[in-house]
């Protein structure tokens, strides 16, 4: 009996080897090859969710938000959402906390299911993509390390697991700064540190486009200061780079390109420039002045001015020139004139106020 | 240093065979961490204890205490020692003492198998595995292979040690055993398949429960209390209906399944052949695989 039953384990290992081995083959044949990243070929036509055997000419790394819906426990996260985010720029993806960013990078990144829609990159959807960390590289707040694993080794496995000579990850570690820890335990690291594993991890494979999810969290000025040189080097390399962050400030100085989404719906989209023209109607003039009330009698019905405790003036609904000139009209002396134009922070919250934030 | 500097492609074309990729990605996830070797220490632990207790009770058994019984127990003392000493009792000896460690170290393989998949969740490593291979069956195989691998190695540990020690043990009793002879040879091999199948079997049971602390619990207790609780349950039917086969049945709890896969001849009284515990181990191998794999598939990370 003890024999027999040996025969049979030796016929189950072998059966599943082989059902394995051929699954395996036949899923390398299935995806469309890819011409690597190789800017002389001509760009992808974009294509929706297909999942097309036909070859493809080459991977532009175009992320193609696209109707996108995500639902549970009767939430609606994320709302019938579509964006494109465009390869050599820094693509700014803001919103409020539960506005369902974190969701939506899920969902690009396969990690969540949408309940409706597709989002794709260079046109493939990221579960079909062949070898998905050379071509994209992600970074999740719920990106972790074994607490008892060394950072060194958790970047090996990563490499191990897609067949990347571990080598390199000596090379992320030097490349995010972590060289000298990358042999201490996860649990030893700092907030910063472990953004900073998570950004290595991210750019194992040297991907053609970074999904990244706060990055600058838990990073100190320094290191803000390095992600956002980092970030602008690969978006000027041609990678597509789309960062989500609560930091407006920041973004200001780093994106190109901002998508703006509240209560799982887009808001605005475009460059930063064009997002905040479409409010330039909220520019103020600042004015100080010898004579507040005769100025004020000057500006006229169309103007509110608004009057600040140092006698300062904030006037809206007048550009400068037209402040200036009622100035002269009203014989007071200008001290000092300046346009105000609204900041990012100024536009996000008008953009965003109303929409609940927490459903 | 730029930071565009060391972003040349390394990243050279993939080498090698994906699956087996995956397979030694696992391997070193175990191997990173301290769990391995703490459990391998555990490992040594009980097969060290059960080795001493097996010695002992065989001791007694080969050399009853005579002393002070009354004749019934003692014909049934020297009836005991007898059988111990035919080529059959001894052969029985040897597979005892080489499978020393067994109860409770396919408990130590179950629960590696368990820590592999939750060890996922409970260290938010998924986003990182998943992120790296999207088709998420291919990396709950490649997790049963590693969880399978350890298995084995934890079998290699105790049975080392009782490879040692036995010898040295028969050869004070004045056995003459061979541990060539089949009989102990294939209790070892079918301790081997019992490591394995506890471990991939703790794969199972951690892709059904996610919770770490929960698959913990529940495998240990399918494990000690399971066991007895199917008893009672069966021996509860059996007396109400009296069918004999009913006390067989109880070998679709996975422990007894386990003990009837591992022991030549009969386990215990009516109990049903060897193979029964063999495909009811692998039945709940497929059972909680398949579910894993699509429960795996289906759910957000």
């Amino acid at each position: 009996m003890g024999s027999l039953m040996l025969v049979l384990l030796l016929l189950l290992i072998i059966g599943s080897i082989v059902w394995y081995t051929r699954n395996h083959k036949a899923r390398q044949e299935e995806p469309p090859s890819m011409g690597g990243t190789d800017p002389a070929l001509p760009p992808l036509i974009s294509g929706k969710g297909v999942r097309s055997a036909t070859p493809r000419p080459a991977f532009d790394g175009q992320i193609v938000v696209s109707g996108l819906t995500k639902r549970y426990n009767g939430v609606t996260a994320v709302d019938d959402l579509s964006f494109v985010v465009r390869p050599g720029r820094v693509t700014g993806f803001l919103g409020p906390n539960g506005a369902g960013k974190t969701t939506t990078l899920r969902m690009i990144l396969g990690l969540a299911a949408p309940t409706a829609g597709t989002a794709t990159i260079g046109g493939i959807c990221y579960i079909d993509l062949p070898e998905p960390l050379r071509h994209v590289g992600g970074l999740l707040e719920t990106s972790a390390a074994h607490r008892g694993r060394t950072g060194r080794n958790h970047l090996r496995i990563i490499c191990q697991s897609v067949g990347i000579p571990l080598e390199r990850a000596d090379e992320v570690l030097e490349l995010v700064g972590l060289t000298p820890a990358g042999r201490r335990t996860f649990k030893g690291y700092s907030l910063g540190m472990r953004q900073r594993l998570g950004i290595a991890a991210a750019l194992i494979g040297d991907p053609r486009v970074l999904i990244l999810d706060e990055p600058a969290n838990g990073l100190d000025p320094d290191g803000i200061r390095w992600m956002r040189d980092l970030l602008k080097a690969l978006a000027a390399d041609g990678r597509t780079v789309l960062v989500s962050s609560h930091l407006l400030a920041e973004m200001q100085q780093l994106a190109d390109d901002l998508v703006i989404i509240a209560a799982g719906r887009l808001v605005a989209q475009g460059t930063v420039d064009s997002v905040l023209d479409s409010m330039a109607h909220s520019a103020r003039v600042l004015v100080r002045i010898s004579d507040a009330e005769k100025l004020t009698a000057a500006c006229g019905e169309d103007a509110v001015v608004v009057t600040r405790e140092n006698g300062d003036l904030h006037i809206t609904g007048m550009d400068a020139t037209a402040v200036g000139e009622a100035a002269a009209r009203a014989g007071v002396v200008v001290h000092q004139l300046v346009t105000e134009r609204p900041d990012l922070e100024d536009v996000f919250l008008e953009l965003t106020r109303g929409k609940a934030t927490i459903r | 240093m730029t930071p565009l500097d060391s972003l040349v492609i390394s990243a050279a074309p993939r080498t090698g065979f994906a699956p087996m990729q995956r397979v030694r990605a696992e391997i070193m996830k175990i191997r990173t961490t301290n769990t391995w070797w703490m459990f391998s220490i555990g490992i040594v632990l009980v097969t060290a204890e059960a080795l001493l207790r097996n010695g002992v009770s065989h001791h007694y058994d080969l050399h009853p205490a005579l002393a002070g019984l009354d004749p019934a127990d003692k014909a049934q003392a020297l009836a005991t020692a007898a059988r111990a000493h035919t080529h059959a009792g001894q052969a029985a000896i040897a597979s005892n003492m080489m499978t020393s460690g067994q109860f409770l170290g396919v408990l130590f393989a179950m629960l590696i198998g368990v820590l592999v998949v939750t060890n996922e969740y409970s260290h938010q490593t998924a986003t990182a595995t998943y992120l790296a291979n999207p088709r998420r069956g291919t990396v709950i195989v490649a997790k049963f292979i590693a969880a399978a691998c350890f298995g084995a190695l934890f079998w290699l540990v105790s049975t080392l040690i009782d490879v040692i020690v036995t010898p040295i043990y028969l050869h004070s009793q004045q056995l003459g055993v061979s541990l060539a002879d089949w009989a102990v040879v294939r209790s070892v091999l079918l301790n081997l398949l019992a490591f394995i199948m506890w471990a991939i079997f703790g794969l199972g049971l951690g892709t059904l429960i996610r919770s770490q602390l929960g698959s913990v619990i529940t495998g240990i207790a399918a494990y000690l209390l399971g066991t007895a609780a199917v008893a009672v349950i069966f021996e509860l039917i059996y007396n109400a209906y009296h069918h004999t086969w009913v006390q067989g049945a109880i070998v679709i709890a996975p422990a007894v399944a386990s003990l009837v896969m591992t022991t030549p001849g009969q386990a215990f009284d009516r109990a049903p052949p060897q193979w029964t515990g063999l495909i009811i181990m692998i039945g709940y191998t497929l059972l909680f695989g398949t579910i894993g794999v699509q429960l795996t598939r289906r759910r957000d990370i």
